[in-house]
């Protein structure tokens, strides 16, 4: 029944994985942003199939925690970059070196 | 059977995920990236947990995401840029990501067996998930993140208005 509990494991590492690939490579803020959503997906597939396993409600409750806290980022996340269309023209991430010296 | 599903809707999460990073269009990734949220809908479903599921699609598929399509919206954005995906893939970068990723893989898959130590009962199995038990770990020993949960999001609306109004 559970045996492929390292299925979802390897799962979630790939989709991390494509997460962070994507946060490395793109220059649009917006499919960064995407990314990291990404990532969070991949821990939450993580979460629940160790709470599966352990047959124990706190991984759903960390999942939810993750989904509170990614609607919250999102709400900040894309007011800043529309702060930031507005200021610049633009939300090329390269573009941003506010603050490097 | 379950095995089958659950290897069809990896492959499909991992597909949608790679277009969501290589797609040109931002309209586009998004609109992937929806299909991945979906997709990982089933995986917690075949998971047993109905109700993250159902959270998923609400949450995710359907709030995050509109609200990032509108945001794309609101940016006007005409072009996305060129991705040298040869250049990208090749330089010393990807090279540290995919040692990463394999240090990910053996942790993942290496440290399961632990993982199935627990008693696996059938009757535990099938009311896992369910609403009822969330909402009495939820009510009863996770009431003050629960409360934290809730001022996060309050100082989030407070914070995504002032930024709106600033100009």
């Amino acid at each position: 029944m559970s045996d492929y509990q390292s299925t979802y494991l390897t799962l979630s590492a790939i989709l991390f994985a494509i997460g962070t690939l994507g946060v490395i490579i793109r220059k649009d803020a917006i499919v960064v942003f995407l990314s990291i959503e990404i990532m969070l997906g991949a821990v939450n597939l993580a979460f629940i199939a160790f709470s599966r396993a352990n047959q124990s409600a706190e991984g759903i409750f960390m999942v939810m925690c993750v989904m509170a806290v990614a609607g919250a980022e999102a709400a900040i996340g894309l007011g800043i970059f529309v702060f930031l269309y507005r200021k610049t023209g633009t939300i090329n991430i390269d573009k941003f070196n506010l603050l490097k010296w | 059977m379950e095995l089958i599903a659950t290897l069809i809707c990896g492959i499909l999460a991992v597909g949608t995920a790679f277009l969501v990073i290589f797609s040109k269009n931002t309209v586009h990734s998004a609109l992937w990236m929806t299909g991945n949220c979906l997709v990982l809908a089933v995986l917690f479903l075949l998971l047993n947990s109905q109700f993250i599921a159902i959270l998923q699609i609400i949450v995710y598929a359907g709030a995050i995401m509109m609200f990032i399509l509108y945001a794309i919206m609101m940016l006007n954005l005409r072009a996305g840029e060129i991705i040298d995906i040869k250049k990208q893939l090749f330089s010393k970068r990807f090279a540290i990501l995919f040692l990463f990723f394999i240090g990910l893989l053996i942790l993942g898959v290496g440290l399961s067996p632990m993982a199935l130590k627990g008693d696996m009962a059938p009757g535990a199995m099938a009311s896992f998930g369910e609403v009822n038990l969330i909402a009495n770990y939820i009510f009863v020993q996770g009431l003050a993140p629960f409360e934290l949960i809730s001022v996060l999001l309050t100082s989030a609306v407070v914070g995504a208005v002032f930024l709106a109004k600033r100009n």
